[in-house]
């Protein structure tokens, strides 16, 4: 089998695990990506003899270093194939980038999961707006491409009615030049006339410069709204405490706290982890716990040896994401996360050593 | 003489007696010294008998009061990173004023202690600044703790902040040889490349082939070189850097052994800087000067090994780097700030 009908029936096999309509068995397909991988990419290859060559159990595959993104391609194919390259968001450096040959296993995870965590019991249509500028054709954001593929699928109608123009802007309400708040406000009237739940998709940095617009006000809107919250400031906005920007944009939207949800996503990973704190959602779990999908798992590792640290204790997320089948199964992150109920924790980016001293800690160059 | 440089000769004594293993206080020094800084005996050895700043001449010393203004009084926040840059810091204090306060750094509280017995009476050690109005104060340290003590100053105070920065070193491709990477071993080995000054970051200017000779030829000089100098111990977040780098670099680089660290000769146009312990990158570069020009306000120090041409465009394109020979990038003139960024 050539490597590309080998990515394919993986790719084929991690949707069918995703439908669930399949007796594949995580570890075991997560093997099967991680041999192929290692027979396509010399990078990985290199990682894997690194740790004694053995690809057996899953806690014999490496962990491919986000940085790794950032340094070169982290792909299984040739450049010729990408139909995206999405790339991290960096307030400084070169962005690193995560190319896609197919992008049918992203949609059909984002999809499948982000249904669970952000609608509710309701079917049917909803109104859905993102609070992000909008991605453009070509998307190069991998949250761009997921937002606009929530509106499409979810909603997928036009909002143009009574005296709203301006159509193209109507669903992407946040760009760099401020919000749209009258975009906004005419998407919630929407969704009350229609009587539709609306799905708001927003940075935090956006809601920040949502509560700052409405200066108090709330909005119109219907009282099964969503309102998915993703990211944090990055010098981009003045920070807000999480719980305090939880409270006012419950209170701006007129709903209950529980109707924000959090998602985690990495642009060096293809799925998603949502906070199950959606009334009526099929995803369930407490506050500030984001819940893996079937096809994704977390293990909190020790920064120095990797091992897995025990249950309940803090270490660095190694993230198993059987969609990437084609870059890196396992990514090796730097973000600090522990174990609780169903789910992970979140708690910031491991403190480097360069940080605290007179020496630097310095970005990508580009030579 | 004035009373500037009489100051500073008196902790320059002070220091000579601490470099000097034959005093009681040049034995204790490397007694205490190994526990606060994590460097291995042979690494406190090297800075105390390379790196500490003992016999600096009347020129130099006479440039190092020139180089700052006079102050009613002066306080010093030290770094822990590099202890015998505490030294050079006391110095500049005391070529300023006559009134020096210096607290110093709670992780290496030791060498400012040691240089308060060999020259008493010229500075007092204190745990807490308290600086008034008129007084200057120079601080050494990362952003966090350089942005918390400007918070913390009263109005009327002139803050001189020596912030984080770092080195690199530029080699062309006619002196990729085993006696060039052996200087730039010189440079990376004191200090375990926690200073600003350590080379973090090799450009050789050639081919890609030639600077992974080069990446593998410093890899060999790190080797030998930790073998005379071990490598000191590494605290948990640095042993955490190292990881992720080498982890990193083996996906995106060849990756050489150099003994206790790891040289990362990196093909791909992409690159970053190595973090402390004895790690490498190299990195071939056809244009260094357009490229070191964006990278200018980080730069402190520029280790070359290359024609006279080259060295001297670096020096007009980095006014604000010092510029100088492998080899002596962790021994600056004792005539002003070792971080001469303005």
């Amino acid at each position: 089998m050539t490597a590309l009908a080998l990515s394919d029936a993986l790719h084929e096999r991690v949707r069918e695990f995703a439908r669930g309509t399949t007796h594949d068995d995580f570890e075991a397909l997560a093997l099967e990506i991680a041999r192929f991988q290692a027979s396509a990419s010399p990078g990985f290859a290199r990682l894997v003899a690194s740790r004694g060559g053995k690809l057996e159990r899953l806690g014999d595959v490496p962990g491919v270093p986000a940085e790794a993104f950032r340094l070169t391609r982290v792909a299984v194919h040739p450049p010729e194939l990408d139909v995206a390259r999405f790339e991290t968001s960096g307030t400084t450096g070169e962005p690193g980038v995560h190319a896609f040959r197919t992008l049918e296993t992203y949609e059909a995870l984002a999809l499948g999961f982000g249904a669970r965590a952000l609608l509710g019991d309701r079917r049917g249509p909803r109104v859905v707006v993102a609070l992000a500028p909008s991605p453009g054709e070509t998307p190069t954001s991998s949250l761009g491409f997921m937002l606009a593929l929530f509106q499409r699928h979810w909603d997928g109608r036009s909002l143009a009615d009574g005296d709203f123009t301006r159509e193209l802007a109507a669903r992407w309400l946040f760009e760099p030049d401020g919000l749209y708040l009258d975009g906004l406000e005419h998407a919630a009237n929407v969704a009350r006339r229609r009587g539709e739940p609306l799905v708001v998709l927003a940075t935090a940095f956006a809601l920040v410069g949502l509560l700052d617009a409405l200066g108090g006000r709330t909005l119109p809107a219907p009282g099964e709204t969503c309102v998915m919250v993703t990211g944090g400031f990055k010098g981009r906005s003045r920070e807000v405490e999480k719980s305090e920007l939880r409270r006012d944009v419950a209170r701006a939207f007129g709903v209950p706290e529980t109707h924000l949800v959090a998602e985690y996503g990495m642009t060096e990973l293809t799925s998603q982890l949502y906070e199950g704190t959606l009334p009526g959602a099929a995803l369930s779990g407490e506050r500030d716990v984001l819940v893996e999908p079937p096809w994704l798992r977390v293990e909190p590792v020790d920064p120095v040896t990797l091992e897995p640290v025990p249950a309940g204790e803090l270490g660095i997320a190694r993230i198993v994401d059987l969609g990437n089948v084609d870059s890196a199964v396992v990514v090796q992150t730097e973000d600090l996360v522990r174990r609780r109920g169903a789910g992970i924790e979140l708690l910031g980016r491991r403190p480097g050593a360069t940080a605290r001293g007179c020496s630097l800690a310095v970005e990508t160059w580009l030579g | 003489m004035s009373d500037a440089v009489r100051r500073v000769e008196a902790l320059v004594l002070g220091a000579r007696a601490l470099a000097d293993p034959g005093t009681q206080l040049g034995r204790r020094a490397r007694r205490v010294l190994v526990d606060s800084t994590g460097l291995s005996p042979e690494g406190v050895e090297l800075a105390l008998s390379r790196c500490l700043e003992t016999e600096p001449s009347a020129a130099e010393i006479t440039a190092l009061v020139a180089s700052v203004r006079p102050a009613p009084r002066v306080h010093v926040i030290l770094p822990a990173n590099v202890f015998v840059a505490a030294h050079r810091a006391i110095a500049l204090a005391l070529a300023a004023a006559e009134c020096v306060h210096v607290r110093p750094s709670r992780r290496e509280p030791h060498f400012a202690r040691l240089l308060a017995e060999a020259a008493p009476g010229l500075f007092e050690l204190t745990e807490k600044i308290r600086a008034e109005r008129g007084d200057h104060v120079w601080a050494y340290g990362g952003e966090a703790s350089l942005d918390a003590v400007r918070a913390g100053l009263p109005a009327g105070v002139e803050l001189h902040a020596r912030g984080p920065g770092y080195g690199i070193a530029v080699i062309d491709a006619a002196r990729v040889t085993p006696e060039t990477a052996a200087l730039l071993a010189a440079d990376i080995v004191p200090f375990e490349q926690r200073g600003c000054l350590s080379p973090r970051l090799v450009l050789v200017v050639g081919a890609t082939d030639v600077a992974e000779r080069f990446a593998w030829l410093a890899a060999e000089a790190l080797a030998e070189a930790g073998e005379r100098v071990p490598v000191g111990r590494l605290d948990d977040a640095e042993l955490a850097d190292a990881r992720a780098f080498r982890d990193a670099y083996r996906y995106a680089a060849v990756l050489f052994s150099a003994g206790p660290g790891v040289v990362a000769s990196s093909a791909t146009e992409r690159w970053g800087v190595a973090p402390s312990g004895r790690n490498l990158v190299v990195a071939a570069c056809s244009e260094p000067l357009n490229l070191l020009s964006q990278r200018a306000p980080e730069l402190t120090t520029v280790g070359v090994a290359a024609a006279p041409a080259l060295r001297d465009a670096l020096r007009k394109c980095l006014p604000h780097a010092r510029v100088v020979p492998l080899g002596t990038m962790q021994r600056p003139p004792f005539e002003g700030p070792a971080d001469p960024r303005p």
